[in-house]
Parts: structure tokens; sequence; C-alpha cells
């Protein structure tokens, strides 16, 4: 793959309430917050909000009272998407070589950048509507340091090598993407607190400490773009669908409602990657702060929503058993082991029969009709969540992201 | 149900805001932020803003002193619809809104409510906050059952 000899970085302040200012505007300069998790959650926060202590992932009866006059918004990832492309259309207009990353961010290859990053900014302003920070240097990681710290409306350009080293003098190795707090607590006790210790510090001891993406961090670091840019997503090695079940549940009925849904988005993604499935996991946490994972190994690799289902089955029933009294918070289920449909070595034993006549008419029924306008009746329990818009579609439907 | 409503101090006449004294009521939510005007049903005399006949009216909220009108500050619509609020022959009205203040949470209402309009033996107005089960939604973020009926989409 060809690297490029600069690497920008595009990250939109505040993504989700910036998006909900565009549309409406007396959301600006007042603190807001967009609620995910069924309502229960902050998942983004206006630079106002945060100043008054409210934090990502915080519930909103704690961030409620730290700053009474806050306004909650709810989330919408079909405008936040239709912003998200608006912005990534503007990327690709000035660039060969776009990443796109995530919802709100995206790197790309400024060599064929002519102009200064303030342009394209003020650009994305007034097209878009959305105020972005963008960082330009030699490697994705510096790119996105110095967006990060220039944040919010920033832009910051630093190409030449004397330059990068004062820049990444003082700025702490927990800022860099990719060292979390493991990986922060072990640089500490060597004694590397910054970037700066952190290339000074020998490259074989660092991927002893922290793997081969230690590794590529203290290259990146050096100015050496070791990580391109990724035009298209890698193929997926594992594809999952699940998360919170908003309050926490004991209730089989409920819990099986949650594992059907899930399945039943889990076979949209299957079927849209054109991939099977070799091994279903089933993942949940409880409330007293547990995890359970078990898995079911097909004979041969399958997309048969009835097989996927009673694979699924089984593990609810093995979940009930070993997991009686716990109330239940999340459950996600992972299809592993995949391979692209047409490749797969079959069973001597076992006569695939594809997808039966009700999981093809539910497919055909909803592409007409809008998903979820027909559903298993085992999801009947969760009618006030498929009521509700704002749950059938969330943030791992917007698809070609490289990263979540 | 609703324990407020905040609307823009730009979508109100100057003339309504000096005849009701709804200086007094204006605030800002940050330094920079526009201003606006909160209607609390805490408020010594609670009013509520109103669109009725094509014209904005700052109505009281509730029964107020008239001990004959029902004395919740909202309507349940389900009682509505069964008949009870007959005798009073309520009229729908609009309540303009940009945020609604429910159990300490303010939300984005965009559109604002629905309210309904009642007089009383005097031919005053009266306006009541028309209210449904909440949805599960509502229900994780205010942790009540009941939430205003919306103008525009709901939530």
């Amino acid at each position: 793959m060809k690297t490029t000899e600069l690497i920008g970085h595009v990250d939109s302040d505040c993504f989700y309430v910036s998006a909900e200012r565009v549309r409406h505007e007396h959301l600006r300069r007042i603190p807001v917050g967009v609620l995910g998790n069924q309502g229960a959650c902050v998942i983004a926060k206006s630079y106002e909000l945060k100043a008054r202590g409210v934090k990502t992932g915080m519930p909103i009866w704690d961030a409620a009272p730290l700053c009474p006059d806050a306004v909650f918004v709810k989330r919408d990832f079909r405008w936040y998407e239709v912003l998200s492309r608006k912005l990534l259309g503007i990327i690709r207009s000035v660039s060969p070589q776009v990443e796109y990353y995530s919802i709100d961010e995206m790197f790309f290859d400024a060599s064929a950048l002519h102009e200064p990053a303030e342009n394209l900014q003020q650009r994305i302003l007034s097209e878009v509507g959305i105020p972005v920070s963008i960082g330009i240097s030699r490697s994705r990681t510096l790119a996105k340091l110095m967006s990060d710290v220039r944040k919010p409306f920033g832009c910051c350009t630093i190409t030449e090598k004397e330059e990068i080293e004062n820049f990444i003098h003082l700025q702490p190795v927990e800022e860099l993407c990719g060292i979390g707090y493991r990986s922060t607590r072990k640089l500490h006790q060597h004694g590397i607190r910054t970037c700066w210790q952190f290339t000074q510090a020998n490259r074989h001891f660092i991927r002893k400490l922290l793997t081969i993406k230690g590794e590529a961090l203290w290259w990146e670091l050096q100015g050496e773009a070791v990580t391109p840019i990724l035009t298209e997503r890698k193929k997926h090695k594992a594809i999952a669908r699940g998360g919170s079940i908003g309050r926490p549940s004991t209730d089989r009925d409920r819990l099986w409602a949650w594992t059907v849904r899930d399945a039943e988005r889990l076979i949209e993604e299957l079927d849209f990657h054109r991939v099977l499935v070799g091994e279903l996991v089933m993942k949940l946490s409880y409330k007293t702060a547990g995890d359970w994972s078990r898995s079911v190994r097909f004979a041969s690799p399958t997309c048969d929503f009835d097989k996927l289902l009673e694979a699924a089955h089984r593990l609810h029933l093995v979940a009930c058993l070993e997991l009686q009294g716990h109330a239940i918070t999340h459950i996600d289920l992972i299809a592993e082991r995949l391979c692209e449909r047409g490749a797969e070595q079959r069973s001597l034993f076992e006569v695939d029969e594809g997808n039966s006549s009700i999981a093809r008419l539910k497919r055909e029924t909803n592409a007409k009709l809008g998903r979820f306008a027909l559903r298993s009746a085992a999801t009947l329990p969760l009618t006030d969540i498929y009521n509700d818009e704002a749950f059938n579609y969330d943030v791992c439907d917007i698809r070609d992201k490289t990263c979540f | 149900m609703c324990d407020g409503v905040a609307l823009s101090w730009r979508e109100i006449p100057d003339e309504l805001i000096g005849k009701h004294g709804l200086q007094r009521r204006l605030v800002k939510r940050g330094e920079d932020a526009d201003r606006e005007v909160q209607f609390l049903q805490r408020d010594r005399q609670p009013v509520l803003p109103v669109w009725a006949g094509g014209q904005l009216w700052v109505w009281t909220w509730g029964p107020g002193a008239q001990s004959r009108l029902p004395t919740n500050c909202c309507c349940n619509n389900e009682s509505l619809e069964a008949g009870r609020w007959s005798w009073l022959e309520p009229q729908p009205v609009e309540i303009p809104a940009s945020y609604v203040w429910h159990k300490g949470v303010w939300y984005q209402a965009v559109g604002g409510i629905r309210g309904i309009l009642v007089y009383d033996a005097l031919g005053i107005p009266h306006v009541y906050v028309l209210t449904q089960p909440a949805s599960h939604y509502y229900k994780v973020m205010t942790r009540s059952d009941r939430m205003p009926v919306f103008l525009g989409d709901g939530i």
C-alpha cells in the first residue's frame, strides 16, 4: 500500500452536539448533552456542559444535577450520518486518499492539499455547519495528536523534524491513540510520561512492553508513517451486534427478545458483507459486575437465520441456567470464524438448505417496507423499543467506517 | 408530566412580555446564550404561552385560584378521551416551547406540546398540559410514567 508524505486528520468538535446545532440553532452557546443508551447516558457533550463537570458516559441522573440548566437531546444517528457523509465528501474533493475512520473522524493524504488547512476548516464549517479541528503531519499518530491538542476549532500543521520534536516534548503519553489505561501504567512504571520520552526509549524495549502496536506508535512519533490510510475497510474478522438492554433484567422473555433482536440485526450484517459464520459467541454482562461468555461452533459455516437463532437459543438457555437471579445489563452476539460465501468448507454430513422461506420473506418484506417492519414474534416484549425509530438505527449501522 | 417550559424571548412579542411581567422570568443558560422566558409550575402564579386563534397568549396554567377547576396542572389524555373533562368544554391548544422541564431535566421539544383550554365561571382562560403514557426513552430519562403530548416528533 502506498504511503503518503503528509497525513491529515479531521476531527469534528463534539460532533453529535454540533450536528444537533446545525438543525436547531437555539442549542448554540448553551450546555447541551446528547443522550444515548435509551435515554440513560450522556454520549456527547458540548464544551459548555463539559465545563460543568459532566463526562461522556455519565448517567442522566448524575449529569442533570451537575448542570441543572443543561438541555438534553435524543440521539439521531440517521441525521448524524447525513452530516458525516457530507463531511467525507468535502475531504474526498480535496484529497485522493481518504479514510472514513469513524462517524466524526477522517484521515486523508494531505500531500495534495493546495491550500492551508484553515481554508478546509472554514469550508467544512460553511458547507456542513460542523466545526472541526485539523492536524497535518508526517504520520497519522502525529496528525491525530495535533488535531486533539488544538481542539476546539484548531488547526496544526507541523512537518519539520525539529518542530515535531518540540511539539511532542510536553505531550503526555496517554494522549496517544492506542495508549490506554494499562499501557499508560506500564510506561509510567518505566519513567515514560511524555511522547518525547516514548521516542527516546529503545524501540525493542517498547515492542516488548506494548507489542507490535506500541512499536508502530514509536515509529509514527518519529515521523515515519507505518500505518497507511485505509481507503477501504479491511475484511471483518468478527461481526457483533448487541449492547446495553436498558434497565437490567432477569425476565427470561425479555432477555430472549433482546437476543432475537440482536440475531436479526446480525444476519442483516452477514448478508450485507456476504459472509458465513463458523462460530456464534454470546457475551453477557450482569449487574454484579460480571461477564459471561459461551459459544457454539457450527458443523459448517452458515448464514441461515434459523440455525443462528437455534444456536442463540441454546446459549440463552445455558445463560438462564448459569446466571439465574443475576440481572443482565448487556447482551452481545458475535459472529466469529467468518468466511466468504462460496469459499466455505462444506460438511460431509450436513445439508445446508439455505435460508428458510420465512427468513427470506422477512428480508424481502423489510427491504420494501422498512427495517423491522416484519420481525420475529419473540421480540414482542420489546415493542416499546421497536416503536421508537431512534432505537432502530445505531452508530454500528453506519457502514464503511474503518474503526467502530 | 411537565414542570415547566422555556421559549426564546424572540418568539414572544414585547407587548406580552410587558403585559404579563415576563421580564422577571427571563434567563440565560450561558454567558453568550440567547435569552429565554421560563414558565414554571412552581411560580407563584404559573402561566403558559399558548397559541390559539392564530395568536400567542399567556394564560393561567392550571386552576389558579379557581377551586372548581381540576387541581392538577396537567390533563390526562385518556381521561379527556373518556369524556371526563367534557363538562368544561375543553378546546385543544398548542403550547410553544423550545425546551420542557420535568423532574429536574430540561429536554428539547421541537415544536412544543399540546394542551387544553378551559374557562372558569368568570370566563377566565386556564390551560392544562395534555399528557400520555411515557415512551421507554422518556421513562429512562426522567423516571416518570407520563409525558406531554408532543406537537412535533415524539421522544
